[in-house]
């Protein structure tokens, strides 16, 4: 069970996230389309600095705390997950803060 | 300086002057901007301390590449610049492919 512990953390985020867009009205996930070409960019960039950083041996992960599945280089699949799921809370964040702040404007 | 502080504030600097020089969306002087950055950087102690606690690091770095400042718990300090360029650069894009949505949407109702 150890080993699932990145991607149990990650779960963690997208679970403690979705009130935000089940009852805060923040509107991410429903728009599919819109957030996957959002994320692209941050992805790739960050995702090639992954890979090199990893191949150079700046960071690396523990295989006692992830599945095994590695992308070329040594990084972790779970990276995967991780730049698309913490820019989703983000962006989660981000347009419950304005919904909140639109209203009191309104109020 | 270590590669990794040098990195992850070049990625912030190189969001910022996409923002001022490029897009010019005005989030940075939007107050939701700053709220949600602030309630960002509150959920990132629990889940990035977690990954890079000594303890039992999920992330493992190699010290002579990092800057070696832990402010809080076993985060390095040139994470919180690393997460602002991350975070940042979403909020960027999510906002641009909305408004591009919305001049098509627009310019569809002009012709329509």
């Amino acid at each position: 069970m150890d080993r699932f512990q990145y991607l149990l953390l990650m779960g963690a985020c997208v679970l403690v996230t979705l009130p935000l867009e089940l009852y805060f009205g923040a509107r991410v996930w429903r728009q599919p389309r819109r957030l996957a070409i959002a994320l692209l960019p941050a992805f790739a960039l960050f995702v090639v600095w992954d890979l090199w950083a990893t191949s150079t041996g700046t960071w690396d992960f523990n295989p006692d705390y992830t599945i095994g599945l590695t992308l070329p280089g040594g990084m972790a699949i779970e990276e995967l997950v991780f730049f698309t799921v913490i820019p989703i809370c983000g962006l989660l964040t981000l347009e419950t803060v304005r919904g909140i702040l639109r209203r009191r404007e309104r109020a | 300086m270590p590669i990794y502080p040098t990195l992850a504030v070049t990625a912030a600097v190189v969001v910022v002057v996409l923002e001022l020089r490029v897009l010019r969306s005005g989030l940075f002087r939007e107050p939701a901007y700053w709220i949600s950055m602030a309630i960002c950087y509150a959920f990132m102690i629990p889940v990035d301390g977690w990954l890079t606690k000594h303890s039992a690091a999920i992330v493992l770095y190699r010290p002579e590449d990092t800057s070696g400042i832990y402010p809080i718990w076993d985060i390095p300090l040139e994470e919180y610049a690393y997460a602002f360029a991350l975070l940042t650069l979403v909020m960027l894009t999510w906002d641009r492919v909305g408004e591009r949505a919305i001049a098509t949407a627009a310019r569809e109702d002009v012709r329509a």
